[in-house]
């Protein structure tokens, strides 16, 4: 029960991912999905396993206040103007999202299963945090709005691994959420490359570097 | 178990060996020593299991799968040039090619040198799928950056791609080999297969064998990378890519033949033919070359053609179940790629050392170096001789073996592909001899054709010493042959499980007759040296040659390299020459050109790989510069994987 709710949260929250015009906005709603998702192996009744109770709150650590905590500090740096600036319209980005979770359900249904799952709506969720970390990442044009994406596709991947999460060793895991980490980091300093380089934050910019 | 870890050992030195010489603080001293230890354990562990050690091995798991190293005969004899060579070659490059140079190459080199060693003697070792490739790589990848080590010159630049690419084709063809092997062996682990029902499974991987060893071991077709990365390299990377490098192509054929359980009849035939093809092709274009180490190069493509002769041979022998015939075989290319190691670096380390007292690799340049460099001349004169096969020398030995195997098969019903055999090997001795003729008389006879050779000098001692190590060793094994015999048998039935030793006792008595006649012609001619010395009527005068009664003789006057070539333009497929027409008793001025491309690489590949080439830039469009694109590329691969097994069920029923 518990856990169809915040799967279903997360879907919604990539609804909102999408339509929203706001840098701050964006960024509030992929740190309220990284924190859902890491609640949910409490949420799954996994609490037994020790280390799957470290990897949640480091979960919730890094996503929920790491992460916020570089991006604040990164807008803050580079005094980024609020608008998202999309090279999709938001009416068209929400239909393409609404597409990519059709789909997904779509392909979820024709994957099969472990017998026994009791999460059935886990795969499609996934898939389609998955899309709407693409579609972010290829339709915004802000370096920042591009890390949102990122996180919310490495959110769809670390919804996928739950499903294995018994048998998964924490090792993989935690080299998920480190590679996470070091990622937003790396593009934290590459932002702020790319501003003293063009005096902006557009990527489009970055073509002047192809060869 | 004691060998192997030996050898563990050594390749272990020279890694460590390289790492010292890449760090500015280690003094150069502790590199090479430690690249010589390694080299005396190696030559240590080799020589012990030649003369009679157990095969030793070394099993150890590589990601929970067992792996194994092992040191057999056959790694044993590829072990020892390698390890002669490359010792030898560490201290030649002291001088030659010093650390403390301006453009800062002389540690990359060094560093470069010392895996590339440590490389080739793991792989030599592995028995595993995954180690070799790993170790094939390596020695790929460090052989690129020492042929690249003048990378401040634009055609340096371009031998060392064209080799990338053409390595990395290879090891394509390899890869595809050694899975091909895994699916056959159950594991990446090397055994011996099992006969087998399906022949094309056996056939796929000795084509695959063939085509990707090929590439590195030269042969006819797969050859057009050799001649420009050996001119390129520095000469005692040339010596040990030419002495040690390319016939780890033959080591690979060798070894994984060794592990199928028969070989087709026909492709030992066609193999000896295409080896017949490449020494001849290698021969007739080592004569056309003005630069001293193309000639070289192209040599090296014509020994390497007369090894493939030997194990195309033995091949032959082995599908006939004819055990005289693969011993001869076997062991006539076993022996002459230990000779061709020996006289190919000596000859290389001599162009280095002309090299490095003139300045230029164009032999018309220079002329009458003897008298300047007498001491260089002294010890390349051997190699000279041993590359033309002539006795008392070395290879004169084992392109022996491979006259009485071709003779011996052309009495037991394979005429064509030896009658082929014997024509082009005595077509190809031949033409060596005058190609080497050619190289000794133009740069050391006659007069200096410019004023390079002017200044030019013996190198330092710790050059010519290991010239001197090598020219000993050509002579010593040309007289002492039959010492080695029993050591080719033990790797011939390495190469091929189940032979019986044969060579020793068959050949004994021969190696014995010619040792003896050599030594009478080797005492006749110090005979007649000596009474030419201390004859007293022999006046030493220092005159010009007799000129014909020529009144102005001038050093340009001479034969030049490429006119004393020039009668065998016929067998030079990529020299083109633009004649003048003379006519008249008193003609005008009048000038001769001549060119070489490489007949395979330049004139037919370059064309075709340059339209390929143009013809691929339409993809560049693909290419924005825009990064939200190239993740819209990830994203449409990845719906259209998921779309694809969304409809495969649906589509193919």
């Amino acid at each position: 029960m518990l856990p169809d709710l915040l799967i279903a949260l997360t879907m919604l929250s990539n609804f909102s991912l999408v339509a929203t015009s706001r840098v701050a906005k964006a960024i509030q709603f992929a740190v309220l999905q990284g924190v859902l998702l890491g609640l949910m192996p409490l949420a799954m009744g996994l609490g037994r396993h020790f280390h799957i109770i470290l990897l949640a709150i480091a979960a919730v650590a890094v996503k929920g206040w790491l992460i916020p905590f570089l991006f604040r500090r990164a807008l803050k740096q580079v005094h980024i103007q609020r608008e998202v600036d999309p090279y999709i319209g938001y009416t068209v980005s929400l239909m393409l999202c609404a597409l990519g979770t059709g789909l997904s359900l779509l392909l979820a249904h024709n994957l099969p299963l472990k017998p026994g799952t009791e999460y059935v709506l886990m795969v499609p969720a996934s898939l389609a945090t998955l899309f709407t970390g693409f579609l972010l990442l290829v339709s915004r044009r802000k370096a920042l709005t591009q890390v949102v994406g990122y996180l919310v596709l490495e959110n769809g991947i670390y919804l996928f691994g739950l499903l294995l999460v018994e048998d998964m060793p924490a090792l993989v895991e935690a080299g998920i959420l480190l590679d996470l980490f070091v990622g937003i980091f790396v593009m934290g300093i590459v932002i702020n490359h790319i501003r003293v380089a063009f005096d902006s934050t557009d990527t489009r910019h970055l073509a002047e570097l192809k060869d | 178990m004691l060998d192997v870890a030996l050898v563990l050992a050594s390749s272990g030195c020279w890694f460590a060996g390289a790492l010292a010489s890449a760090s500015p603080r280690a003094p150069e001293r502790l590199a090479t020593g430690l690249g010589l230890l390694g080299s005396l354990f190696a030559l240590g562990a080799a020589l012990h299991l030649l003369l009679g050690g157990a095969v030793s091995g070394l099993d150890f798991r590589v990601w929970g799968l067992p792996a194994r190293l092992e040191l057999d005969a056959l790694s044993a004899a590829f072990l020892l040039p390698l390890h002669l060579v490359g010792g030898l070659g560490l201290i030649y490059g002291q001088r030659y090619w010093p650390v403390q140079l301006a453009w800062g190459s002389g540690r990359s080199l060094r560093f470069f040198y010392g895996l590339l060693v440590a490389a080739m003697t793991l792989l030599f070792l592995a028995r595993h799928g995954l180690v070799f490739l790993v170790a094939w790589e390596l020695m790929a990848v460090s052989a690129f950056f020492l042929v690249g080590t003048e990378h401040e010159k634009p055609e340096v630049r371009r031998a060392s791609w064209v080799y990338l690419a053409c390595t990395h084709t290879g090891t394509l063809l390899l890869t595809a080999m050694v899975i091909l092997m895994a699916q056959r062996m159950g594991g990446l682990q090397w055994t011996a297969l099992p006969a087998s029902t399906s022949p094309w499974f056996e056939g796929g991987i000795l084509f695959l064998a063939l085509a990707g060893f090929g590439f590195k071991a030269g042969v006819l077709p797969l050859h057009f990378w050799l001649p420009s990365a050996h001119a390129s390299a520095p000469s005692h990377v040339s010596a040990i890519l030419s002495a040690v490098m390319l016939k780890t192509g033959i080591y690979g054929i060798l070894r994984v033949s060794s592990l199928l359980p028969g070989i087709p009849r026909g492709v030992g035939g066609t193999l000896l033919a295409l080896g017949a093809l490449t020494a001849l092709y290698g021969v007739g274009n080592a004569l056309a070359q003005r630069d001293y180490k193309r000639l070289l190069a192209y040599s090296s493509i014509e020994n390497l053609g007369i090894i493939a002769m030997g194990v195309g041979l033995g091949w032959t022998g082995r599908a006939t179940h004819d055990p005289w015939l693969m011993a001869l075989g076997f062991g006539g290319a076993i022996f002459h790629v230990w000779n061709h190691a020996l006289f190919k670096s000596l000859l290389f380390y001599g162009a280095g050392a002309l090299l490095h007292a003139t300045g230029t690799r164009d032999m018309e340049a220079l002329g009458g170096l003897a008298r300047r460099m007498p001491r260089t001349a002294l010890v390349v004169f051997p190699a000279v001789l041993a590359v033309a096969a002539l006795p008392p020398f070395n290879a004169f030995l084992s392109e022996w073996f491979l006259y009485r195997g071709l003779f011996a098969s052309l009495g037991r019903g394979y005429p064509w592909s030896a009658a082929l055999g014997l024509v082009a090997l005595a077509l190809a001795g031949g033409l060596a001899a005058v190609a080497f003729a050619r190289f000794f008389g133009t740069l050391f006879l006659g007069a200096p054709r410019s004023e390079l050779a002017d200044h030019a000098h013996d190198p330092a001692a710790s050059m010519l010493l290991p010239m001197a190590v090598l020219a000993g060793l050509c002579l010593a094994v040309g007289l002492g042959a039959f010492l080695l015999l029993p050591l080719l048998d033990r790797v011939i039935a390495a190469a091929a499980p189940g032979t019986p030793a044969l060579l020793a006792a068959g050949l004994r008595v021969d190696f014995h007759r010619l040792a003896g006649v050599e030594l009478g012609l080797l005492a006749l001619v110090g005979a007649g040296l000596a009474w030419l010395r201390r004859s007293p009527e022999a006046p030493e005068a220092d005159l010009p040659t007799w000129d014909c009664g020529y009144a102005a003789a001038v050093a340009r006057a001479q034969y030049t390299g490429s006119s004393f070539a020039d009668a065998w333009a016929p067998v030079q497929p990529g020299l083109r020459a633009r004649r003048p027409r003379l006519r008249g008793l008193f003609p005008g001025g009048a000038s001769f050109r001549q060119a070489f491309r490489e007949p395979f690489g330049e004139v037919f590949l370059e064309p075709r790989v340059v339209r390929v080439a143009e013809r691929l830039l339409r993809f560049r469009r693909f290419q924005q510069g825009h990064l939200p694109v190239y993740l819209l590329y990830v994203l449409l691969t990845l719906l259209g994987t998921f779309l694809w097994m969304l409809l495969r069920g649906r589509l193919l029923g």
